[in-house]
């Protein structure tokens, strides 16, 4: 019975995946102004957030270390990406972005992207994971802004390439950066990382090794005695999380064209900067891939629609004051997240199609509790 | 609960006094979705008097994106009050000719938050909403993330003061109305070397587009003026704080003038009075992001260390002789109640130049605006100056050299024009 269920679910799950990755493949192959200038790059941009905040969620949901430095993986990647697209094209590999070679490329600098991130990851783990709470995070702090000093001063990358104008826009000529035609065509290409990537992390989180870390984040001292190799396990999952932000980098260097190390800053005025991306896991949940996922989504949709959406100016003025500051709006999301749901949106559960039917008795029952404990408080 | 409720209300009142706090500011500085909406109503009132007389025939949209908010949120208001003026004025007079029909001009704004990919996403919404003529956006950084997309999506950018050398190589769809870092840069070395200054140093941000690309210039420029460059340090990034040991160098090397690009948020409340503290007292020679640092000096600072700060600028209101930039002056000071600086100005030029060549070519679809831009004869009477395009569509234009000057008698520094540059 209980074997069969758990068929079921993975069944239905791997149906629905498969469904969006056709839908992925139908709009590639579609037409469409707002598509092509809107949903596309839209798209594009979620996709690369959801793996980031997945991909934090490892280590700051799952193993419960706080790392304050995830996008400085990203721009290794990022980097790396679109350095090793533009010495293939130099070499002649491929001489424009289609076909087999093309393909090839992309999957190669997207792979060593991760690797190099990961590699990253091994180096700064091996030493900051021996600390614990705050000194890991000032670690991780420390490393992402180490990081865009590092491409800041490296000549290729920093001084006379990518971060000057003539060297970005080979990017988009030349190496991985997609214009917005090339956005629509290779637009499965995006949702099928996420997939792969949420996929692997989803395995990893409910594997064995899943269990250790949880283990280590539930307390440290139980899991060693019961032992689990501690320094082992958070070195893996700090290695695992740095290889997706990595890839994730690859991806931002298709969709962005230009690379520019602020961006990658620990903050800037965007939603993609490394204490951001700690604010999508904290509101998605703690311990809920899903919940990850559900957040960037939500907090790219509203940061998007506040500057480009119809909405805003439909408000009366005193509340577009408000959102013409878009941090503040952010903010007060956060705090309402905070109040009412503590432990994020999801908490620690994970969204499955094949509860949902199941969602109206467990609301009345949340309800019904809440209610509960409002008469017993009432009553003291 | 109750609690919960409480904080929460708390939380929303600081949000929305903050908000308020920000709006009276705009007021004054006249920015945000607001003011696009006010310049809709009042093109389209302009549109509505005119139609009276029978001549108006639409509405030409223009789109434009800056830095409304964020730390260099100076720049884009500035840009949007120049553009807006630039509009009004135009729809005053009768709004645009475009063959036998007359139309009238208006914005659409957008805040790209000195970020990129948001500036990206903007642009792409200005394009799905039809717009073809785009003003954008005053740094450039940002503005070189968008040139590729301005081009492969046939859409004209403008940028105001977009001056880094490679956002325009060639012919194509991206203009701007500002000289280029490498001009600028030159007429820095060139103001330092006619000076008999023989020592120079520079202290500069090698990870930013604009700071990185104006100390190539000057370091090649000068070096080809007999300059030797004594000292040259690099921060890392454009918003640091502390540039105490790049100045302890520069006295160790006993530079004369040391070269500062970098933009008026860091020079007024960390750089200056930096240099000065470790006993600099050369000259301090910036470009044009240094404008506007009389905003970022902190109260209660000592005002005579702003003393000996130049910068090479645009424009200036005091050297301006022509008829174009004196009433450009004036209607400004009318409506915004301030002296306007260069984004004010090259935001105005910026609408004129696009208006003169609509007219040119008769249409205003990207395609016939490109091509009547493209035409490197013509030559453009705006506010910065009499100017044509050369081949790259970056202006042939002199720059004014400005600086600060310390008066003692009443402890306070004033933005001085010292003198026309250009190249020999």
């Amino acid at each position: 019975m209980r074997k069969n269920e758990t068929r079921t679910r993975y069944l239905v799950n791997f149906i629905a995946v498969v469904l969006l990755f056709v839908l992925s493949l139908v709009m590639s192959n579609a037409g469409g102004d707002t598509l092509k200038l809107k949903v596309v790059p839209s798209i594009w941009q979620c996709c690369y957030l959801i793996i980031m905040a997945a991909s934090l969620n490892l280590v700051l949901g799952f193993l419960g270390q706080l790392s304050l430095g995830h996008c400085g993986f990203m721009a290794v990647g990022a980097y790396t990406a679109a350095l090793l697209s533009l010495a293939f094209q130099r070499a002649g590999f491929y001489d424009e972005k289609s076909g087999p070679a093309f393909l090839l490329v992309l999957l190669l600098s997207t792979l060593v992207a991760g690797i190099l991130a990961a590699l990253m990851g091994l180096l700064v783990g091996i030493p900051a994971l021996r600390l614990k709470g705050d000194y890991l995070a000032i670690i991780t702090l420390g490393f992402g802004m180490i990081i865009v000093n590092v491409i800041n001063n490296l000549p290729f990358c920093g001084q006379q390439g990518l971060g000057q104008g003539s060297a970005s826009s080979a990017l988009y000529a030349t190496g991985l950066g997609f214009s917005n035609d090339e956005k629509v065509q290779y637009l499965w290409v995006a949702v099928l990382v996420v997939i792969l990537c949420m996929t692997a992390m989803l395995l990893f989180v409910r594997s064995k090794y899943g269990r250790a870390i949880r283990a280590i984040r539930d307390n440290e001292i139980a899991a060693s005695t019961s032992g689990i190799n501690v320094s082992y396990y958070k070195v893996l999952t700090f290695t695992i999380s740095a290889f997706f932000a990595g890839v994730t980098g690859a991806l931002y260097s298709c969709c962005n064209a230009a690379l520019a190390t602020t961006s990658f800053a620990f903050t800037n005025g965007s939603i993609l900067n490394s204490v951001f991306i700690v604010v999508m896991v904290v509101v998605g949940g703690m311990g809920s891939m899903t919940g990850s996922v559900i957040a960037a989504v939500t907090l790219f949709l509203l940061n998007y629609t506040i500057k480009n959406g119809a909405w805003v100016s439909a408000l009366p003025a005193f509340l577009q004051n408000v959102f013409t500051y878009p941090m503040l709006v952010y903010s007060i999301v956060l705090i309402i997240v905070i109040l009412f749901r503590p432990r994020g949106i999801m908490g620690s559960r994970e969204f499955a199609l094949c509860d949902v039917p199941k969602w109206p008795g467990r609301i009345k029952a949340w309800l019904t509790s809440r209610s509960g404990e409002k008469e017993a408080s009432s009553h003291e | 609960m109750k609690k919960k409720l409480l904080s929460l209300l708390l939380a929303l009142c600081l949000a929305f006094s903050l908000a308020a706090c920000g709006s009276s500011d705009s007021t004054s500085g006249t920015s945000d979705s607001d003011t696009s909406t006010a310049t809709d109503a009042e093109a389209s009132v302009a549109a509505e008097e005119d139609s009276t007389s029978g001549a108006v025939d639409g509405t030409i949209m223009l789109g434009m994106i800056g830095p409304m908010t964020g730390s260099l949120a100076v720049y884009g208001t500035h840009v949007a009050n120049g553009v807006n003026l630039a509009i009004d004025q135009i729809s005053a007079a009768g709004g645009v000719t475009v063959g036998d029909a007359t139309y009238g001009l208006a914005v659409e704004s957008k805040d790209d938050q000195g970020d990129s990919t948001e500036f990206l996403n903007a642009m792409n919404a200005l394009i799905s909403d039809g717009i073809e003529l785009v003003i954008g956006s005053a740094t450039s950084g940002c503005t070189s993330s968008i040139t590729s997309v301005s081009n492969s999506e046939g859409v004209v950018l403008v940028t105001p003061s977009g001056t880094a050398d490679a956002l325009t190589t060639e012919m194509d769809y991206v203009f701007r109305t500002c000289f280029k870092d490498s001009f600028q840069g030159e007429l820095a070395a060139q103001y330092a070397a006619d000076e008999g200054y023989t020592k120079v140093g520079i202290v500069y941000c090698s990870a930013d587009t604009y700071s990185a690309g104006l100390r190539d210039a000057f370091a090649a420029a000068a070096e080809e003026l007999g300059l030797e460059i004594v000292a040259e340090e690099s921060v890392a990034t454009m918003t640091e704080v502390d540039y105490t040991n790049q100045f302890t160098k520069m006295v160790e090397a006993e530079a004369e003038l040391v070269f500062v690009p970098f933009y008026y948020d860091v020079t007024g409340p960390y750089l200056v009075p930096q240099a000065r503290s470790v006993g600099f007292d050369g000259i301090l020679l910036g470009a044009d992001g240094v404008d506007n640092t009389e905003t970022t000096i902190p109260d209660g600072a000592d005002m005579s260390v702003y003393n000996d700060f130049l910068f090479v600028n645009h424009y200036s209101t005091e050297l301006a002789t022509s008829d174009i930039s004196i009433s450009f002056v004036e209607s400004y000071e009318e409506v915004y109640g301030e002296t306007p600086n260069n984004f004010d100005a090259l935001g105005y030029d910026a609408v004129l130049v696009l208006k003169q060549a609509i007219e040119s070519c008769g249409a205003f679809d990207a395609d016939s605006v490109q091509a009547a831009l493209a035409d490197t004869s013509v030559v453009y009477e705006v506010s910065t100056g009499t100017f044509s395009f050369d081949d790259t569509g970056t202006p042939i234009k002199t720059g004014v050299l400005m600086g600060y000057s310390y008066t003692e008698g009443d402890d306070a520094v004033t933005k001085i024009a010292v003198t026309t540059l250009s190249l020999d």
